[in-house]
C-alpha cells in the first residue's frame, strides 16, 4: 500500500503571532520576532534576547485549555495544545464521525520545558507537566483518539521527524489522519548559559530585530525562537471523502544521519547534501523539479556555510536560480518545533504563491552566492519544494512538499 | 483519630462540591452525587488526592497515601457521592480503613 499523504490543517504559534494568519501576515512583511528576554532576569547572560511568543499567550490561552489542565501543563505545552486546537478546526476534522482507531498523534519533542523560567509548578503538577509525551497525551486525550500516540526525540529535527513517522503511518495504510508537530522553548536562565558556551548563539543584544541574519557576512550565531506547529496529515482518500481543503501535498521526506560529530556539521556539507540527494530521491523527483528550499539557515557560521555548500552540490548550476530562504531570520530557532513550523510555513508560500524573505541580509557573504530572497518577499509559484532540518547529534530531516 | 461530629459529612461535602466548582469550572446546579468525575466534568484522578491532602490538614488525619491506594483498587472511587463517602471512611478510620 502507498497511499498519498495530504496536508489538511495547520496551526501555529511564534514570535510573530499566536495563529496561522497572523503568522503569515508578519512574515510575508519580513518582520522579526526577536526581543529583549522577559521571562526572566538575563541581564547577566551575553545573549539577552530571543524570539519569545507573545506575553499575551498566557491569557490567549485561557479560551483553549481549561482552569484545571492549565495547572498541569506548561507554558510551551499549552502552546502545543493551542496550535493543535487550532490547526484541527483549521482542518474541519470532527472525530466524532471519524473511526478514532485510525487517528493518531506523534509529536517532536525535546522537553516541555519544565525549567526554572516556567512559573506555578508545584510539587503535585511537576511531574505530569515534565513528562516529554505530555503535548501528544493532551492532545490524544482532547479528541479521545485511539491510534498511536507517541513523542520522537532529535534535538531540532525533531518535528520534521514526527513528520516523517506520521507520513509513513499513512502511505503504509495504518491510519488515516495523524496529527504531527510540536512545540519548544528553551528561553530559561541555564539553556542560554549552555549555549552561550558553545559560542553558538548571536549576542547582538542592542539590535535584538537585526541579529538573526543567515547567510550575512556578519552573521553571529542563532537566536533562539520558541513556539508550536501542528500540521494535520491525512490519506488523501480520507480528505476527499470528507470534502476537506486540501492545502499540499507531503510528498516524501528523508532522515539520515551525520555519523561525523556531536554537534558540528560533517566537512563541506556532505551529510546535508546526503540528506538532499536522499529526499529527492525518496521523492522520485529530480533536482530541476525544485521551485524553493525553505533552508535551516541558522545563521551560525558552520550551518549556512555548509548548507550552501550542500546545495550547491546537489543542485549544481541550478543552485543559483532556486529561491532559497530562512525563516529563521524573523522567529529566530525553534529547536524542536523547527522543522514543522518552516514545513507550514512552506506549504502557506506553495499555497499563496510567495516566497518568504531572508530578513538582514544587508551584507551578503561573497562564500554563500546563492539566491537568499533578501529581506523582501517575492511572487513565485511552486511546485515542489524542500524543507530542510539539521540538529546536533547528526539527525537530518529533509521534507519534500508538493503543490495539490 | 479525628472527631467526628453532626455536620462533618456535610462540611465534607461542601469541600467537595466547591473544589469540583472550582476546578472544573462548573456550576452547582450541573453537579451532584452521581456525577462521574471523569466522564461527566473533565475531572482526572489526582483530585481525589488533593482533596485528601485538604482532608488530612482540616481534620489532622494519620493515613497514609498508600493505605488510601490500596483501599481504592477495591472499592473505586468514581462519582462525587463515593468519593465523599470515601472521605467519611478515612476520616473515621484513619490507617485502618483497609481492615473493613
Amino acid at each position: 500500500m502507498d497511499r498519498k499523504v495530504v496536508i489538511t490543517g495547520m496551526g501555529m504559534i511564534t514570535s510573530l503571532g499566536l495563529n496561522l494568519e497572523t503568522n503569515w501576515e508578519n512574515l510575508k512583511k519580513g518582520e522579526s520576532g526577536v526581543r529583549p528576554i522577559n521571562l526572566f532576569d538575563a541581564t547577566s547572560l551575553q545573549t539577552q534576547i530571543a524570539a519569545q511568543v507573545p506575553d499575551e499567550f498566557i491569557e490567549y490561552s485561557e479560551k483553549y485549555v481549561t482552569k484545571r489542565v492549565s495547572k498541569q501543563m506548561t507554558r510551551v505545552t499549552k502552546m502545543c495544545y493551542v496550535a493543535a486546537k487550532d490547526a484541527i478546526k483549521h482542518s474541519g476534522i470532527d472525530f466524532d464521525t471519524m473511526d478514532k482507531t485510525r487517528c493518531g498523534v506523534i509529536l517532536g519533542v525535546v522537553s516541555t520545558a519544565n525549567t526554572s523560567a516556567e512559573k506555578g509548578t508545584t510539587p503535585q503538577n511537576k511531574v505530569i507537566k515534565s513528562m516529554s509525551n505530555a503535548m501528544s497525551a493532551w492532545i490524544s486525550l482532547e479528541f479521545e483518539l485511539l491510534g498511536a500516540n507517541y513523542t520522537v526525540t532529535s534535538a531540532c529535527a525533531s518535528s520534521a521527524y514526527a513528520m516523517a513517522l506520521g507520513h509513513d503511518m499513512i502511505s503504509t495504510g495504518k491510519a488515516d489522519v495523524v496529527i504531527v508537530g510540536g512545540a519548544d522553548s528553551i528561553v530559561n536562565f541555564e539553556e542560554i548559559e549552555g549555549f552561550n558556551e558553545l559560542y553558538a548563539l548571536s549576542t547582538e543584544n542592542s539590535l535584538p530585530e537585526k541579529a538573526s541574519k543567515p547567510f550575512s557576512l556578519n552573521r553571529d550565531g542563532f537566536v533562539i525562537g520558541e513556539g508550536a506547529g501542528i500540521i494535520i496529515l491525512e490519506s488523501e482518500t480520507s480528505a476527499k471523502n470528507r470534502n476537506a481543503v486540501i492545502y499540499a501535498e507531503m510528498l516524501n521526506y528523508a532522515l539520515t544521519s551525520e555519523g561525523y560529530n556531536i554537534m558540528a556539521p560533517k566537512k563541506d556539507g556532505e551529510g546535508i547534501a546526503f540528506a538532499i540527494e536522499s529526499a529527492l530521491k525518496n521523492a522520485g523527483i529530480k533536482p530541476s523539479d525544485v521551485d524553493y528550499i525553505n533552508a535551516h539557515g541558522t545563521s551560525t557560521m558552520l550551518n549556512d556555510k555548509y548548507e550552501t555548500m550542500a546545495i550547491k552540490k546537489v543542485f549544481g548550476d541550478l543552485a543559483y536560480q532556486i529561491p532559497i530562504s530562512s525563516s529563521k531570520s524573523m522567529i529566530g530557532h525553534t529547536i524542536g518545533a523547527a522543522g514543522v513550523i518552516e514545513s507550514i510555513i512552506t506549504v502557506q508560500s506553495i499555497v499563496n504563491e510567495l516566497v518568504t524573505p531572508t530578513i538582514n541580509l544587508d551584507i551578503p557573504d561573497p562564500e554563500l552566492d546563492l539566491n537568499y530572497v533578501p529581506n523582501v518577499a517575492r511572487p513565485h509559484k511552486i511546485n515542489y519544494a524542500l524543507s530542510n532540518s539539521f540538529a546536533f547529534g547528526g539527525h537530518n530531516a529533509v521534507i519534500v512538499l508538493k503543490k495539490y | 483519630m479525628a472527631k467526628i461530629t453532626e455536620n462533618t459529612r456535610s462540611e465534607v461535602s461542601e469541600v467537595v462540591y466547591n473544589f469540583f466548582m472550582e476546578e472544573c469550572d462548573v456550576d452547582a446546579s450541573e453537579i451532584n452525587d452521581n456525577t462521574n468525575i471523569i466522564r461527566d466534568i473533565d475531572g482526572d484522578s489526582l483530585m481525589f488526592l488533593e482533596l485528601i491532602e485538604i482532608f488530612k490538614k482540616k481534620y489532622t488525619l494519620n493515613i497514609d497515601l498508600k493505605t488510601i491506594g490500596k483501599f481504592v483498587v477495591k472499592n473505586p472511587v468514581e462519582t462525587i457521592g463515593q468519593l465523599i463517602d470515601t472521605t467519611m471512611l478515612i476520616i473515621v478510620h484513619e490507617n485502618n480503613i483497609t481492615e473493613l
